[in-house]
């Protein structure tokens, strides 16, 4: 009889155990998809390394702040999601009502963000969204969904005007992806060069997989423009790195997408980079952010002397920094936490952040350039960490 | 139009067209002695290119060097391969004869392996190096050094497996097995013997080609497939099993891809290529140098 009590009471304990709230000590887990395989493996790790590098920094500090009422480890539930929206649809589904995460974190790129809007608005779990920039985002309706990125179209284009102008730059050639967002940038690019008076002396678009761009590279030293645009992702615009100094394209200033900002693309150039600009807001120095130097260090540390990604990696790190300080403002009930990313100010690498509807509504779009090795922010002018220089003949 | 006469066009078309022929070479062999449909072909262009990264990144051993290191992994893994695989597949006549629709998919699977393993072993994240990337000079055309010795490597490296396959007994046979696999057992050539060596060669120059291609771009566990593509249409232009058409055809497509797009624009690209491609198949089924079959 003793026994059959003790065995029951051992079950209700047991029961208890797992029904009742978690323990003070019980890790907050946090649920994302990330492109393992497939056409977008290549960008996955710039996102997940920012990831762990927030995990490790937060947990090395005992884990979140629960709205001031103790500290909770971070633990993450992550799928590959075989670059295929449709699969992260799944994986947000399953990490939800399945794996039960207390929250989610963003997967990668504006069309899996699109795909998962629906299921995090119908299970109302807030998501800070990172790597994702179209105007389209606009229309997402403002509720669960935000994005930190201040990389938009629009913006860009504005702003690349302006330091073009600041330049003296009278014309330019301009090539492009024909991928979503190369093209976008180009749809809001041409209005504001002519409204600026600036003349495009070449425009020509190019398949992902194009191979060589010798042809309209020696099309665009014929125009001899004051600046080359290159609206490229990394295979292009290592096809633009090698085949202009070839060429000979030695316009004063020459702006390559994506890629300069990534570390590998920088060991294979070195000083051939040196005054190429290109898309990035952010450097460790950057004044007035919190936490720059911190993860910079600790993303160095934690992957053997890579430096992050200055775009993509940043833009995470700067989406888990506002969902740590939420959480450390209401807790982990989520409808505190939307209520608190609506209208809380936010200290991040990339300096305050505060939203209006789904968009950062204070972090303006920018560019950087590489100068003796390193990356200087060059654009615009108030955030500059160093001026921006014309680029130099290319090395030997 | 004065752009055409650009030598500086006219080299970045012979770059391109010898990646292409270079690639295509081992998967006509595989495909002509075999007929096996080599999906994963692509894959072996990455493997490759790692072996060139890790090689040069641990002891400072360019590609010119750590080339011929991927030709010989690589082509150990087209024995292993064919010992472990289809050495029985291709002696056993009922399997023989649905095998080149069935490798597909065999190939398939072998391409997912691939890349998730070396994604398992050096993540997803891209790879580069700097290497041979001075200027070079020559008359009016500048090219970076790694892209010339892709253009003079690739070339030799061509041109001697080409002849080497046409003129050497060892080629002869493969030739005939390419021909009439039946019809070369009855003679006395060993095609279990030659089988193994076509694909250990076929995977090896592909290795190679793939450690030259570690200096043009990123380094990445899914930077195969559109090499696999490439060298399919390459293969169907040049004939199937034809390894000199092979060579040419190559060279075609890539004066065809960088003239083409310099006349009509760069996003006119793939419907030049895959226009000309299947043109070929309407018109010409049997490749731009194959011969017709009488049936009889």
């Amino acid at each position: 009889m003793l026994k059959r009590l003790l065995t029951a009471s051992l079950v209700i304990v047991g029961m208890f155990g797992l029904l009742g709230p978690a323990h003070a000590a019980d890790p907050v887990k946090i649920g994302f998809s990330i492109p393992k395989t497939g056409l977008f493996a290549p960008a996955g790790p710039s996102q997940l390394n920012a990831y762990l590098v927030w995990q490790k920094m937060v947990n090395d500090k005992g884990g979140l702040d629960i709205g001031g009422k103790g500290r909770r480890k971070i633990e993450f539930v992550q799928y590959d999601d075989k670059s295929d929206p449709a699969q992260a649809v799944k994986i947000y589904e399953k990490l939800i009502t399945s794996d039960k995460v207390d929250l989610v974190m963003a997967p990668w790129g504006t069309q899996h963000h699109f795909a998962i809007a629906p299921v995090v608005e119908r299970h109302k779990f807030p998501l800070i969204g990172n790597t994702a920039a179209s105007v389209a985002l606009r229309k997402v309706k403002p509720g669960y969904l935000w994005f930190t990125t201040p990389m938009m179209p629009d913006n860009l284009a504005k702003e690349m005007t302006a330091m073009l102008k600041s330049r003296g730059v009278k014309s330019v050639a301009i090539m492009y992806n024909l991928l979503q967002f190369a093209s976008e940038n180009i749809q809001f690019l041409k209005p504001a060069l002519a409204k600026a008076g600036i003349t495009v002396k070449f425009e020509a678009k190019y398949p992902p997989d194009i191979k060589d761009m010798t042809g309209m590279l020696t099309k665009i030293k014929g125009a001899n423009p004051d600046a080359v645009l290159v609206h490229s992702y990394p295979g292009d615009s290592i096809l633009y790195m090698n085949q202009a100094r070839e060429v000979g394209i030695n316009a004063k200033t020459q702006y390559v997408m994506v890629g300069p900002a990534i570390g590998f693309f920088r060991g294979m150039f070195k000083s051939n980079l040196d005054g190429i600009v290109t898309m990035a807001a952010w450097t460790p120095g950057l004044k007035n952010t919190t936490g720059s130097q911190e993860f910079y260090n600790a993303y160095k540390k934690m992957f053997k002397g890579h430096e992050p990604d200055y775009l993509d990696s940043v833009e995470v790190f700067v989406s888990a920094q506002i969902l740590e300080q939420a959480i450390a403002k209401v807790g982990l009930n989520r409808e505190k936490i939307r209520q608190a990313v609506n209208t809380m100010t936010f200290d991040t690498i990339y300096g305050k952040i505060k939203f209006d509807g789904v968009q950062n509504s204070i972090t303006p779009a920018g560019f950087a350039q590489i100068q003796k090795g390193k990356i200087e922010v060059v654009w615009p002018k108030q955030r500059a960490t160093s001026a921006v220089v014309d680029k130099g003949a290319w090395a030997k | 139009m004065d752009i055409l006469l650009s030598p500086q066009l006219l080299a970045a078309a012979l770059i391109t067209g010898v990646l292409y022929a270079l690639i295509s070479l081992g998967l006509n062999l595989i495909y002509g002695t075999m007929r096996l449909l080599n999906v994963a072909h692509g894959d072996l262009v990455m493997i490759g290119a790692y072996i060139a990264f890790i090689v040069f990144s641990l002891f400072n051993v360019g590609p010119l060097v750590s080339m011929f290191g991927a030709a010989v992994i690589c082509g150990g893994l087209g024995w292993f391969a064919y010992k472990s695989i289809f050495q029985n597949l291709l002696s056993n006549s009922q399997i023989l004869a649905r095998l080149e629709e069935n490798s597909l998919l065999l190939f398939f699977g072998i391409s997912v392996v691939v890349q998730n393993l070396v994604i398992l072993f050096f993540t997803a994240d891209r790879q580069g190096y700097e290497y041979l990337s001075a200027i070079v000079e020559i008359g009016d055309v500048r090219l970076t050094g790694a892209r010339l010795a892709v253009l003079i490597v690739g070339s030799v490296i061509s041109i001697a497996a080409v002849l080497y396959l046409r003129f050497s007994l060892f080629g002869l046979a493969m030739n005939a097995l390419i021909q009439n696999r039946d019809a070369s057992a009855v003679v006395g050539i060993n095609v279990d013997r030659v089988q193994m060596f076509s694909l250990i060669i076929g995977f090896g120059i592909t290795g190679l080609a793939g450690a030259l291609i570690s200096v043009l771009e990123p380094i990445t566990p899914v930077m195969g497939f559109p090499y696999t593509m490439s060298a399919f249409v390459v293969i169907i232009l040049g004939g199937l099993g034809n390894l000199w058409g092979g060579f040419l055809a190559g060279l075609l497509l890539g004066m065809l891809e960088i003239f083409g797009v310099a006349i009509t624009g760069p996003e006119w690209r793939s419907v030049l290529v895959y226009g000309i491609f299947i043109g070929i198949l309407i018109f010409r089924p049997q490749g731009l140098l194959g011969r017709g079959k009488i049936a009889r």
